[in-house]
């Protein structure tokens, strides 16, 4: 039953996506409101169709259906329930049914949440997005069918899941990432529909900064979870390798955050234009190029997939999106000209676009890096890979300036007046950074690429603080509160000023983790004998013994391991080797213990003499958990951002009623005065009313807001004088 | 305005220039040319750089002891072979039969001194699985 239904629901799910390309085509011809809403129905169908077929798999995957080749390939009857819904995304079949779901549920979320735009670019827009949900619709049907029958006779127990992928990251990791690829399908969709209705103003981008934001999030948080399950899993000590699937997640990142700060330049200054939509356009066919790069297994890697007809298709899909892009932005080129020139480097526009181009050279140099094999074999004698440390000499440092210029932004203005704002915007700052690196120096590190790391992240610190603390004063008197209502309701004034600074905050944090963790570690080996202690570190350790457990589906063989803290306490870090029933090799599972000032991991090397002897590897690992806690942080500001303002009422409430009516009645005023002038940045949202963010949007060029002369209010944005 | 743009320019230019500089670093540091076993063994003038080589882990004269980091093997391919002693952890799918990827140089006796190990872990992820039941699990059994 569930073989059959499960491909006739895909079959539906395509033709449906058919249909909605021709509604689509023929509201845009027509200019058919009747056509426009059959496109948004049949977008929401075709999701329902994809949630139903997903359903039949993840039905045939809990009650252990070993008729489906898939269900058999990546499931045992012994695995723990939640592995086996895990299992939906272990292999290519269901990965790509998780792809396309999640654009699914997207492009359906867009159609109905943009229900009131009409008109031809809206057409265009559910158009592409009905491409893109086709394109899955007939991978899956055509070249990745989950629903595939086993060959011969149904097999009495499964194969099992990979042991590598039977870990609590690996619930998380690949829907968060998938979850970031298929958000930058409807900012794609909508950059189409824009173009082809001639919309190149900021307006556009105002409706999809929301999503734009979501999925660089969603995508940044899959690519840490997928460290951190390296990390925890892979059990060599680190958790990025430069592995091409690595890599694959990193490009769209990159061209993802560049895209997040121009927007804001066009937005507000009507710059960067064509470079937005190329930005965007390239950041959507990096994410279909990731998935090309893992599910073809065109690069050699250690995570390599078979190849397939998948790969065909992906690679036919990405030229066809290439020229399509192309095709768009050349056709609409001259009216996506700069409204206004560039005043000063040293303004926002300047640094931005400075900032963007080395974010789109660490993404070409990435992209060829991991593409040199390929390239190479075709065209050359001999393959030429790149290993780690080509990545660490160039990608790394050119991230390390990045965090320079990240440090710049708080004190940055537009304008003319710029280059002097932001010299006396940093004064404080530089100090501040220059005694932190002393005091690094002080306790003992002469690394330069450490040193370089915490100047710039006690930089980039000290410059969001040091700018938080002025505006929080200026807000104070202004608004005659108390601190912490001063502070309420200066973040809810402008959440993306001060989500983004958060997002600057995590990353500095993140910074520092990356540096002390990669430069510092310290690995040792011991062969040891039961009761035998040694030193790791601050850390005494004591082997007790080899233990033999049973559980679910694996015989664990378990080093017990107790650790005396240097404070004095007696943890447990009893590193494991699991031999799953279904696995042909035994798989490590390592031991960590992770503290703010470092991490003990401890890894079961092996044994001899059935167990008198084994061999511990331990690494000490300095800061890595401020990488984790850094995207939190991260995580904590793109919410802020994400986050609707709360607006006057909740700073009342905040206030707990001791502000006078006066306040609020002198507050609801404010908006006539011109404090919002465009030229600030960080105040255009704070004192006008919560749905006004169209006013410096719909017309950026217009003279007043780039007078120089009209720089009072900039004053709040650019730290002490 | 063109005082701006000159100035951009020249910004732009040291941009590129400093990533010009780090990518020859990275070049000089980090390129690898890779080939297999066999064709290794034609081809000399490879004989005294870091290469990679891929291959399989040959059935017979496996020494693998995790307990002290260290496994000697034959990397091979179309039926030829190049000794191999790797030093370092061993990966857990390292095993007879088993493709892999070693980095390394040859020394003087033309044994292949690896100091990267990878396991292509696909097994499970490939159309088939191809591998016998019940061979010997290297770590278990020493």
């Amino acid at each position: 039953m569930i073989p059959t239904l499960g491909t006739l629901t895909l079959a539906v799910a395509a033709v449906a996506c058919v249909a909605v390309v021709i509604s689509s085509l023929s509201a845009a011809r027509f200019d058919s409101r009747g056509a426009l809403r059959a496109a948004r129905w049949g977008l929401v169908g075709y999701a329902a169709l994809i949630t139903i077929a997903s359903a039949f798999l993840v039905t045939a995957l809990l009650q252990s259906d070993f008729r489906l080749e898939y269900v058999a390939s990546y499931t045992e009857r012994a695995l723990p329930t939640g592995y086996k819904l895990a299992a939906f995304w272990a292999g290519q079949q269901g990965s790509l049914l998780l792809w396309a779901g999640m654009i699914a549920w997207m492009s359906a979320f867009a159609a109905w949440s943009r229900s009131s735009n009409r008109g031809l670019g809206e057409a265009v827009t559910l158009g592409v997005l009905a491409v893109i949900c086709g394109f899955f619709a007939c991978l899956l049907l055509f070249a990745a069918n989950p629903f595939e029958v086993v060959a011969g006779a149904v097999p009495a127990d499964g194969r099992g899941l990979n042991p590598m992928l039977q870990d609590l990251a690996m619930l998380a990791h690949p829907p968060t990432l998938f979850l970031g690829y298929a958000g930058f399908a409807v900012p794609f969709a909508a950059m189409a529909g824009a173009l082809a209705e001639r919309r190149t103003d900021a307006r556009w981008l105002v409706d999809i900064r929301r999503w734009v934001l979501f999925a660089w999030l969603a995508l940044g948080i899959g690519i840490i979870i997928g460290a951190w399950w390296a990390y925890i899993e892979l059990g060599w000590g680190g958790y990025w390798a430069w592995d091409p699937v690595e890599n694959a997640s990193l490009l769209p990142w990159l061209t993802g955050t560049a895209l997040i700060h121009s927007m804001i330049m066009q937005e507000h200054r009507g710059v960067f234009k064509r470079w937005n939509v190329a930005l965007l356009a390239a950041t959507f066919i990096l994410c279909i190029f990731g998935t090309y790069i893992t599910r073809s297994g065109i690069v050699s890697s250690v995570h390599s997939f078979g190849e397939s007809l998948v790969g065909t298709f992906f690679f036919v899909f990405i030229i066809v999106l290439l020229i399509g892009s192309m095709g768009i932005i050349a056709w609409r080129w001259w009216l996506l000209a700069p409204q206004r020139r560039l005043a000063s480097l040293l303004e926002r526009e300047g640094v931005v676009l400075i900032a963007n181009v080395v974010l789109v050279l660490m993404m070409l140099i990435t992209l060829v890096g991991t593409m040199l094999p390929v390239i190479t074999r075709t065209f050359m004698p001999n393959e030429i890979t790149v290993d780690q440390s080509f990545y660490n000499r160039i990608v790394a440092p050119m991230g390390l300036a990045l965090v320079g210029f990240m440090a710049l932004a708080p004190a940055l203005v537009y304008g003319q007046q710029a280059g002097r704002r932001l010299g006396r915007g940093l004064i404080v700052p530089v100090v501040a950074a220059v005694l932190v690196t002393a005091l690094v120096i002080g306790l003992g590190v002469r690394n330069v690429w450490a040193l370089l790391a915490a100047f710039f992240a006690a930089l980039a610190a000290s410059a969001v603080a040091v700018n938080f603390l002025h505006s929080l004063r200026m807000e104070r008197a202004h608004a005659q509160v108390g601190w912490v209502s001063a502070a309420a309701r200066l973040l809810d004034s402008n959440h993306r000023r001060w989500g983004g600074f958060v997002v600057h905050l995590g990353i500095a944090l993140i910074v520092i983790g990356f540096a002390w963790s990669s430069l510092f570690p310290e690995k040792t080996t011991h062969q040891v004998t039961p009761g035998q202690t040694f030193d790791v570190g601050r850390y005494s350790l004591t082997f007790k013994d080899l233990e033999e457990q049973r559980r679910e589906n694996y015989t664990a063989v378990v080093a017990v391991v107790a650790a005396v803290l240097p404070d004095g306490t007696t943890i447990d870090v009893s590193p494991e080797r699991r031999f799953y029933d279904k696995a042909e090799e035994s798989s490590a599972q390592v031991a960590v213990r992770s503290g703010l000032r470092e991490d003990l991991y401890l890894i079961l090397a092996g044994w001899e003499a059935g167990g008198k002897v084994v061999a511990l590897q331990a690494i000490i690992n300095p800061l890595t958990i401020w990488i984790w806690i850094g995207t939190g942080v991260l995580t904590l500001g793109s919410l802020i951002c994400l986050a609707p303002r709360i607006g006057k009422a909740a700073g009342v409430a905040l206030n707990g009623g001791k502000r006078h009516a006066e306040d609020i009645t002198k507050d609801m005023r404010a908006p006539a005065t011109n404090r919002s002038s465009a030229d600030t940045g960080e105040r255009e949202d704070s004192r006008t009313s919560p749905r006004r963010p169209h006013r410096p949007v719909l017309e950026p060029a217009s003279a007043a807001m780039f007078n120089p002369a009209d720089s009072s209010p900039t004053r709040l944005s650019t730290g002490p004088a | 305005m063109t005082r701006i743009r000159t100035k951009l320019i020249v910004a732009l230019l040291i941009v590129g220039g400093a990533v010009a500089y780090l990518v020859q670093a990275g070049v000089r540091g980090g390129w690898v040319y890779s080939m297999d076993a066999d064709a290794f063994l034609q081809r000399t003038e490879f004989h005294d750089r870091r290469v990679r080589l891929s291959g399989k882990v040959a059935w017979e004269n496996v020494e693998s002891n995790p307990a002290s980091l260290m496994a000697k093997f034959d990397l091979e391919s179309n039926d030829q072979k190049v000794p191999v002693v790797y030093r370092g952890p061993i990966p857990d799918m390292f095993r007879p039969g088993h493709d892999v990827v070693i980095e390394g140089r040859l020394d003087a006796e033309g044994v292949f001194q690896a100091d990267v190990l990878l396991t292509k872990c696909a097994s499970k992820y490939d159309e088939a699985s191809p591998h016998g039941e019940g061979e010997t699990m290297m770590e278990a059994d020493q």
